[in-house]
């Protein structure tokens, strides 16, 4: 098994196949042209590809049993029909710890499916939560766009909506209360809410699973009792509160990485320095990871468009908005572009392949 | 029969059919019986948005929409709408 880089992109998906050494790729694709690939996943218990894929219409969810070659749709998805709400998009694709599979969209809502992704039922607790009248749309709509899975009780789920903000179950879903205190909203009268929150990007460090890392449209942010409350990071080194990319290394939960943008107004590395920052102490300090990343760069990279492979040492990609994917197979040391002239990015996953 | 052309990309997601023969009575009814109905309609039943339909040659959303009757010889021509570039995301 090598690794492979799965990369969802506005005009269909591409799947870079990387050699032994994690330095040299190979591009398949595009898969699913026509659509736009928010995300994709291969779910390790099966080897099923999953994507969240986009169209004119609207959104839906493609499976392939074959590694990219044959395509099959959902045939039941959408909110329910005595309800208002309709699915504007398909957003994040997750496995879940026994057979189900979750699944988050626009307008913040929330799918599982039992089935291997055939029919998908929307999460009654999201869809009516009682503070839903004080969410409100982000620049990329009302996206439910983090899932995250502890992996030692598939019931404890942690999920990021923008702009919601963090929730957190413990009953695998029956019910969901906000894990926002501390977080800003400096877009909102009362700059501390309950929720309202614009989540960018919420991860729960899988071998510490009451640690969690959040980048905010206000902050970077770390938390230590899975959201009860938050420490606030961005001030300690960073050159800025502001990015969406959001990175870690399942080996070490003091480690993380950020790639900052310039401000919410002037979505593009700061200074034009395309960097990736690095904190091994919990977010006490970071520091920027440049060797081989360009000196100059206008470039955006979205939430759902970097990823680790947690191999030894640590492989971390991300991708941008021109369309190219850079990655590291030495934890961040060293990067390399492993793709160019893609269509803008909007997701990266990495996946073991055969 | 009535006929039914998809566009490219629906019909590429209908196994590369383009066009279906269909005797339904109205509109509503031959959409629903194609094996693309859920990328044509959206969960409430309803066209999706920027899918415009047209029986012979009228654009449905001005009439009687999914309620167009269909004659044994209508042309339903379903097309995308031209959005002007407007990003999906």
């Amino acid at each position: 098994m090598g690794v492979a880089v799965l990369v969802g992109t506005r005009k269909g998906l591409f799947v870079l196949e990387g050699d032994a050494e994690r330095r040299k790729w190979k591009l398949n694709g595009p898969l699913l042209t026509g659509f736009a690939v928010y995300h994709a996943i291969r779910d390790p218990r099966d080897g099923a590809l999953y994507a969240a894929t986009n169209f004119f219409g609207g959104g839906t969810v493609h499976r392939s049993s074959d590694n990219g070659e044959n395509w099959e749709r959902a045939e039941e998805l959408g909110l329910p029909e005595d309800g208002e709400l309709k699915l504007n998009a398909t957003w994040h694709v997750e496995p879940g710890g026994n057979g189900e599979l979750w699944l988050g969209g626009d307008p913040g809502v929330l799918f599982r499916s039992d089935d291997q992704g055939v029919t998908w039922q929307a999460n009654d607790a999201i869809l009516n939560h009682e503070t839903r009248d004080r969410w409100a749309p982000g620049a990329g709509g009302m996206c439910l766009h983090s899932i995250n899975v502890d992996p030692n009780d598939p019931k404890r789920l942690v999920i990021g909506i923008s702009a919601a903000g963090v929730f957190r179950s413990d009953d695998g879903g029956e019910s969901w209360e906000p894990a926002n205190k501390g977080t800003a909203a400096d877009f909102l009268p009362d700059p501390l809410p309950e929720v309202g929150q614009c989540v960018h990007k919420v991860l729960v460090h899988p071998a510490q699973p009451d640690r969690l890392w959040q980048q905010n449209h206000c902050g970077v942010y770390r938390s230590d009792d899975r959201g009860t409350s938050w420490e606030r990071l961005d001030g300690n080194g960073l050159p800025s509160d502001f990015g969406f990319a959001l990175m870690l290394d399942p080996s070490d939960p003091d480690t993380a990485f950020t790639i900052p943008e310039e401000s919410a107004m002037n979505r593009v590395a700061p200074n034009n320095r395309l960097g990736v920052y690095r904190t091994r102490d919990a977010g006490s300090s970071w520091e920027l990871l440049k060797n081989g990343l360009p000196q100059q760069a206008w470039v955006g990279v979205l939430r759902e468009a970097s990823a680790w492979d947690g191999q030894q040492p640590n492989g971390l990609y991300f991708g941008t908005q021109t369309g190219s994917v850079l990655a590291s197979s030495d934890g961040g040391e060293s990067w390399h572009e492993a793709a160019r002239w893609l269509p803008p990015v909007l997701s990266v996953e990495t996946a073991e392949w055969p | 029969m009535a006929v039914v052309k998809l566009p490219a990309l629906l019909a590429r997601e209908a196994g590369g059919q383009r066009e279906f023969e269909s005797d339904a009575a109205t509109l509503g009814d031959a959409l629903r019986a194609l094996p693309v109905r859920n990328l044509c309609l959206d969960e409430h039943g309803e066209l999706r948005r920027l899918v415009n339909v047209f029986v012979d040659g009228d654009d449905v959303r001005g009439g009687a929409g999914l309620e167009t009757p269909l004659r044994a010889d209508s042309k339903v021509l379903v097309v995308t709408a031209i959005a002007g570039g407007q990003s999906s995301r």
